[in-house]
């Protein structure tokens, strides 16, 4: 079945499920408001207009994915050194990506695509967002091959002057993994990171429940909540405590399954001047970072991952001109519980050295007056004042008040102790967080902007805070010594308008 | 140890913060007061007729008509201190642009970072003679540059002058 990729050619024929898969997924996504709505009111409708229509629906989407199947091609078009797709069933539409525009080829395999054997390949562009070209469904060896001749035409463009170029025939040798994150190091990083966002998942989940029971004990008829009765302060503390362990528990339970399937069997592979990364339980993924692309990379960790000597490392690459800082963190790539030495390795790698950390900036102490302006005086003074003028019910909530004060109160305080910045000659290294410490490093040659923001009462005392812009999303420290910062914005365009160095 | 001689080097660098920045042209304050003006004169517009057609409003008629002025009151004092606040100067190796009235910003952008430059000419600044010239870098939407308020002849002209310091570096930009 070599590779013979001059003829137009379709995608395994097997790939109709992807394509019906996926096109289900499209419609259900258009639709699913009249969904609800609909089974809402099933009751109503004849049961056989029902499966009339959904087994019409199911049979359209099939004729769709099948002429979506038949309409894709794709080839290499050898004279004009060209990945061409073609594909559209009423609107056609040929895209053609010149082999040196190509920046990366990554083949992944979600579930569906896992069941039935084929994978996915996406090659991704220098260009805008939109270019980009997915092949759905395509067997693993012909997958492996074309993307070797894409990447072969991409790779003779960028040797001619690229430093690296004698890297690759090295990487082609080492081809076995040099990082691999064990099940063990993934259970760790599971049960002690991300408790915030699985708590939030939880409480999202828990309130859906627990408006359905309502609607449900409402709609069967009882006057009154049964619960009342029984309810008295002994069982109301057992059964708040029951509730506050089992959500720990939950959050843990959750975040160690989210980790595991999301990073399960975490390979990294030095591959043509980049790094390979492939993982996952269900949905395997493949991404390549190219260390000439990488802009920002961020080391997390919190308390419990310094004790066990993990560390959570966040790589945001160089993305499309236009993507805001919304697309740029969602597309960081993350590496999950890397020990100290590998950890060294990655930045080593990526970074070219290993950070040190050199002249020390602390934050000036009006950060903690201005922090609690904004996290404390200003949502309790708004809470009091809808409590007392405009809406009496929220008093009932009062209790939380203090808890919500405190809670604040010490992440400001830990925040404000974390908060530093630390600049030698060739990294910029921002510390910041207040339970998860996060060190965030850039190269001065990456950054694209600086400004510095200053409001009118920081005049006098002279402080204000700088944000430094990359192509990979922005860093900003302060409030801090203005003077100070003031040098450091003067040293740092000099250090970017005297480099010969690129920021891609 | 390296940095402390850095250190030295840095109080010897060019300070951006003792730039004469150059102000905008002061036909652009009419442009401000321009757009002041509709605003608010849409929105007098708007509550006259709701004073009009609206009974129940007409209690109210003087705590509005107080908000009003204050606002206004207030927004042509922040565009005034904001006026004067902005100013610009294309140095050899940067552009700098200062703007803000309750907030100061100064964005500096390296010409070796610039992707691609615009001159921007809206309807009434035509007019007046007058253009924006906006500066694009790869660091996103929040770190471009635009500058209001220049003479359309100059600001052709520093679109001419950034596109000559970014072209000649185009040719090694690229892999």
């Amino acid at each position: 079945m070599n590779s013979n990729f001059s003829q137009p050619q379709r995608q395994s024929l097997i790939g109709v499920v992807v394509m019906f898969a996926d096109t289900f997924q499209g419609t259900a996504r258009a639709l699913w408001p009249f969904l609800i709505v609909w089974i809402w009111k099933i009751d109503q409708y004849n049961k056989l207009y029902i499966a009339l229509v959904v087994l019409s629906v199911i049979l359209l989407i099939a004729i769709v994915a099948y002429l979506k199947y038949l309409n894709f091609t794709f080839f290499l078009d050898e004279k004009n050194e060209e990945f061409v797709v073609r594909k559209g069933i009423l609107n056609k539409s040929r895209i053609a990506i010149p082999l040196d525009k190509i920046q990366q080829v990554n083949i992944n395999q979600s579930f569906i695509q896992r069941l039935i054997g084929v994978h996915a390949l996406e090659v991704d562009t220098a260009g805008s967002n939109g270019k980009e070209v997915s092949i759905r469904a395509i067997k693993e060896s012909l997958a492996v091959s074309l993307k070797e001749r894409l990447l072969e035409g991409a790779q003779e463009a960028i040797a001619d002057d690229n430093e690296f170029a004698g890297e690759s025939s090295q990487a082609k040798q080492a081809n076995r993994p040099f990082i691999q994150i064990s099940l063990l190091s993934l259970v760790k990083t599971g049960i002690t990171s991300n408790y915030i966002r699985s708590f939030a998942v939880l409480l999202a989940f828990m309130i859906t429940i627990f408006q359905n029971l309502e609607e449900f004990i409402n709609a069967s008829g009882y006057d009154d909540n049964p619960l009342d009765n029984y309810i008295n302060a002994d069982v109301l503390l057992q059964f708040i405590s029951f509730i506050v362990a089992a959500i720990i528990f939950l959050t843990l339970v959750v975040n160690l399954v989210r980790t595991i399937v999301r990073y399960y069997n975490f390979r990294i592979t030095k591959q043509q001047n980049g790094l390979l990364l492939s993982y996952g339980l269900l949905n395997t993924k493949n991404t390549i970072i190219r260390p000439e692309k990488v802009q920002v990379v961020t080391v997390g960790r919190n308390y419990f991952q310094k004790k066990f000597n993990l560390n959570d490392l966040k790589i945001r690459q160089a993305s499309g001109m236009e993507a805001n800082d919304r697309d740029q963190s969602k597309s960081a790539i993350e590496i999950p519980g890397c020990n100290e030495t590998e950890k060294n390795v990655l930045l080593q790698f990526l970074l070219e050295k290993i950070p040190e950390r050199g002249v020390m900036l602390k934050p000036n102490f009006r950060k903690i007056i201005f922090e609690t302006f904004k996290f404390l005086i200003i949502p309790i003074g708004i809470f009091f004042l809808f409590a007392f003028k405009f809406t009496p019910f929220i008093k009932e909530y009062i209790v939380f008040v203090p808890i919500y004060g405190v809670f604040a109160a010490i992440l400001i305080y830990f925040a404000f102790r974390n908060s530093r910045l630390f600049v030698t000659d060739d990294f910029i290294i921002k510390q910041s967080g207040a339970w998860d410490i996060d060190n965030d490093y850039i190269a001065p040659h990456k950054i694209q902007t600086i400004s510095l923001k200053q409001f009118f009462w920081q005049k006098g005392s002279d402080v204000g805070i700088v944000t430094l812009h990359t192509a990979g999303g922005t860093i900003s420290f302060g409030l801090a010594n203005f003077t100070k910062l003031n040098q450091l914005v003067n040293y740092w365009l000099w250090q970017v308008e005297t480099t010969d160095k690129h920021w891609m | 140890m390296e940095f402390i001689n850095e250190t030295i080097d840095t109080a010897q660098l060019p300070k951006y913060e003792d730039v004469v920045l150059t102000p905008l042209h002061p036909s652009y304050f009419k442009i401000i007061m321009f757009n002041i003006g509709l605003v608010f004169g849409l929105l007098a517009i708007a509550s006259g007729a709701g004073f009009y057609y609206i009974k129940e409003l007409e209690p109210y008629w003087l705590t509005i008509t107080i908000v009003y002025i204050v606002v206004l009151l207030f927004t042509i004092l922040m565009c005034v201190i904001s006026f004067k606040n902005r100013g610009f100067a294309f140095r050899a190796h940067d552009v700098i642009y200062r703007s803000g009235a309750i907030a100061t910003t100064t964005t500096i952008i390296p010409y070796n970072r610039v992707q691609h430059v615009a001159v921007h000419e809206g309807l009434l600044s035509r007019k007046l003679g007058l253009a924006a010239v906006e500066v694009f870098t790869a660091g996103g939407n929040n770190s471009d540059i635009q500058v209001p308020g220049i003479d359309k002849d100059q600001a052709e002209k520093i679109k001419y002058l950034l596109m000559g310091k970014i072209n000649p570096q185009q040719d090694e930009q690229q892999f």
